[in-house]
């Protein structure tokens, strides 16, 4: 929108702003209104300059009309033409009853014996005159003598001098306006903005560029006024509050990578002790057996692969945790080791797991590893718990042009309210359960991409979609 | 003498000297006519200082709007004298006497101009036909009479040769009316409009004359044949005869733009008595 601008712009400079406004708004209504009045009296000047003029003609000129006396009707006209407010008068001419012209202050203009006709338009009666921007107006009355209507007076009359004070009072009034609106405005400007400089401040604590709210400095408490001291203080208990459950999320977060990895551990310890029986058994019957090459040989191939098995779990544990590689490109190995730290616990359980990555390497690289791993473990151990004991697990990595998209199905029951809350929703977490879901929506987010939940009758279907372009260091 | 006689004479005494108060308590009345700027204040205040400085009585001065109201004042005696124009004296010679003619530009006679407006392309009365024209008054010789009689001669009237004709009653009226634009022409008294030119040349510089008549007898001052044995009327003729010697009438004359006031013979007036003879029988 239009106002955009204006909405951006902080309390602190938009009230003086509407202050100074409704000021020049209150001086243009002001002004508006005096040259109304200016307007109004004029008119009225105007008429009644008007209707002297023909009621002092009709008396004067009376007698000489109907005798048709051209002479006399002359001499009135010319020597009223001279007098008084003749330079307003520019023009006067008088007709007989039959319209034809016996007189006129200038007879060129209107010869004697042509027609009026033509002075009669656009001609107000006297009563009627008013300014209409026009410098010359023309005013038609009939020329009474007797109480009979004997003839026709026109005038023309110059409010050239009348428009020009009017255009002068505007000029004055817009001129005299605009420094008074102006001082005024500044005036306000600076008495609401020292008003509202603690509102400024609060503010600026609030969002501030980084959008995180933060405490108000002790220097810049308003100590004169206890009513907003008092706000000013529940705010900064606010802020530390906030601050602490901010830093309290972050710490959840943190561990929340060794709290996945944790809720593994019986089934990595499982994962790592079946190796180890048959590692023990493979060293005793090398001690048993030394002197028999082809059952040592065998014995150590056999110990080979269950080291190799236990290297690659301790690997991707490691991958997991390790914090240099948060930076590092998504590879297809993470979501093999992803596999593996995942797989026993779904076997433990007696779930069937579906695993299809259909994303190629180069797709993948466009995308930091460390929190797409996490994303992709949280939201695999959320399934394989609400997926219980037989259920069925899956995840669908697939990418197209629009960006990277990963997608995890389970057979369980449906998520809870507070658990949809906990992964959608960026308010306040609801009492209990774990983080996990939560540090799910915050990666997602932070990542640019969005999640979506999906509920059959018998599968909860979560997708999450991150954009392509991010680039790995997103 | 008897008481009865006495008395008699004593009274007659008495009601003589009550004429004489009476006649002297009676301002003399001086009629103008429109023949000068009647107009200006100074002139008729300098006009009638003079005139009472030698009719050693209060003098009225009485100013009418048309030359016909002026003669039939002085023909019933409601003015004792007048300065009118020579064409109403030759109408009542018979019942008028000169006292006396201005001289101007050193001879009592004048023209009578017909003028323009400074742009008009007339160069003869010809040229102005089917134009609005401004005469002055119809018993004036300069403001009407000589026009007409030219007219006359070319066998037009005013009616017929112009679109219309008014009269202003005023010589100055007339150049007012041509200046303005309310007529096209006019016929005006020659030293009317030479004064005008010096008093009020923006007036003038607007008008152009298009053609000018033959010197004509200047218009006089007069009074009435059977009261010219009056002291007043006597009084009047002096002092107008003499205004050259007092500074009254030497500011008077000044202000008139005239040299002095001589006697004249009506044969001064013969060539406006041989225009109204044209007019006369083209009647």
């Amino acid at each position: 929108m239009r106002v955009g601008w204006f909405q951006n712009l902080s309390v602190s400079v938009r009230v003086p702003l509407v202050v100074a406004g409704l000021m020049v708004a209150l001086g243009l209504v002001a002004s508006q209104g005096v040259l109304a009045v200016l307007g109004n009296l004029q008119d009225a000047r105007l008429r009644e300059i008007t209707r002297l003029h023909v009621e002092g003609l009709s008396v004067a000129l009376g007698p000489f009309v109907p005798r048709q006396d051209v002479w006399e009707v002359y001499d009135v006209l010319d020597r009223a033409q001279q007098a008084g407010d003749g330079q307003r008068l520019l023009l006067t001419v008088v007709a007989d009853g039959q319209g034809r012209v016996l007189a006129a202050t200038d007879p060129h203009r209107a010869p004697v014996g042509s027609n009026i006709a033509p002075f009669l338009l656009e001609a107000a009666a006297p009563g009627d005159v008013r300014m209409t921007g026009d410098p010359v107006l023309r005013v038609a009355a009939p020329l009474m003598y007797q109480g009979r209507d004997v003839g026709r007076i026109v005038t023309e009359l110059d409010v050239a001098d009348l428009l020009a004070e009017r255009r002068r009072v505007a000029y004055w009034l817009l001129f005299g306006n605009a420094a008074a609106t102006a001082l005024l405005g500044l005036a306000g400007w600076l008495v609401v903005a020292r008003l509202l400089r603690p509102v400024g401040v609060l503010v600026q604590a609030m969002g501030g560029e980084t959008g995180v709210p933060h405490a108000i400095p002790e220097s810049r408490m308003p100590r004169g006024d206890p009513g907003l001291m008092r706000l000013f203080s529940t705010y900064n208990a606010m802020a530390a509050a906030a601050e602490a459950r901010a830093e309290a999320e972050r710490r959840l977060a943190a561990r929340e990578r060794f709290v996945s990895l944790g809720r593994l551990s019986s089934s990595l310890a499982h994962e790592i002790n079946n190796p180890l029986g048959g590692l023990m058994n493979a060293a005793d019957t090398i001690l048993s057996y030394p002197d028999r090459p082809e059952v040592v040989r065998q014995s150590a191939g056999l110990i080979q692969r269950g080291l190799a098995h236990l290297r690659d779990v301790s690997r991707a544990i490691l991958d997991q945790n390790r914090l240099d590689r948060t930076d590092q490109p998504l590879r297809p190995e993470d979501f093999e080791d992803l596999r593996l730290l995942f797989g026993p616990e779904a076997a433990a359980r007696g779930q069937t797991l579906e695993w299809r990555t259909l994303a190629d390497a180069e797709a993948l690289g466009h995308h930091p590893a460390a929190p797409v791993r996490q994303v992709v473990l949280n939201l695999l151990l959320n399934a394989g718990g609400a997926a219980g004991q037989s259920g069925h697990v899956a995840l669908e990595v697939c990418s197209d042009a629009q960006g990277l998209h990963l997608q995890v199905c389970d057979s369980g029951p449906g998520m809870a309210a507070d658990d949809l809350a906990r992964l959608m929703t960026s308010g306040p977490l609801p009492p209990g359960g774990g983080v996990g879901l939560r540090l799910v929506h915050d990666l997602v987010e932070r990542l640019g991409g969005s999640i979506r939940h999906d509920r059959t009758p018998d599968r909860t279907v979560i997708s999450v979609s991150l954009p392509a372009g991010r680039g790995a260091d997103a | 003498m008897s008481p009865t006689r006495r008395a008699f004479l004593w009274s007659t005494v008495l009601v003589a000297a009550g004429m004489v108060v009476v006649r002297a308590a009676t301002p003399f009345r001086f009629a103008l006519t429109p023949v000068f700027l009647d107009n200006d204040a100074a002139v008729l205040s300098a006009l009638r200082t003079a005139l009472a400085y030698g009719i050693a009585n209060e003098v009225e001065l009485v100013q009418r709007r048309t030359y016909q109201e002026i003669t039939g004042a002085l023909l019933d005696g409601s003015v004792d004298a007048a300065w009118t124009c020579g064409y109403p004296f030759l109408q009542h010679r018979e019942s008028l006497t000169i006292l006396g003619a201005p001289v101007w530009r050193g001879q009592p006679r004048y023209q009578s101009y017909l003028i323009a407006a400074a742009d008009d392309p007339a160069t003869d009365l010809a040229g102005l036909a089917g134009g609005i024209h401004a005469f002055s008054d119809p018993d004036s010789n300069s403001g009407f009479l000589v026009t007409a009689s030219d007219l006359g001669r070319m066998g037009q009237t005013p009616e017929t040769f112009f679109a219309r004709t008014i009269f202003t009653y005023g010589h100055r009226n007339v150049v007012r009316a041509v200046a303005g634009g309310l007529a096209r022409s006019g016929s005006v008294d020659g030293y009317v409009w030479e004064t005008l030119a010096e008093a009020e040349p923006a007036l003038t510089a607007r008008t152009r004359v298009v053609a000018r008549s033959e010197w004509l007898g200047f218009p006089p001052f007069v009074a009435r044949t059977d009261r010219l044995s009056e002291p007043g009327i006597a009084a009047c003729r002096d002092t107008l005869l003499s205004l050259r010697q007092h500074s009254a009438g030497r500011e008077a004359l000044r202000l008139l733009r005239l040299d002095r006031v001589e006697p004249a013979e009506p044969g001064l007036y013969d060539g406006i008595a041989a225009r109204m003879a044209e007019m006369g029988r083209l009647r």
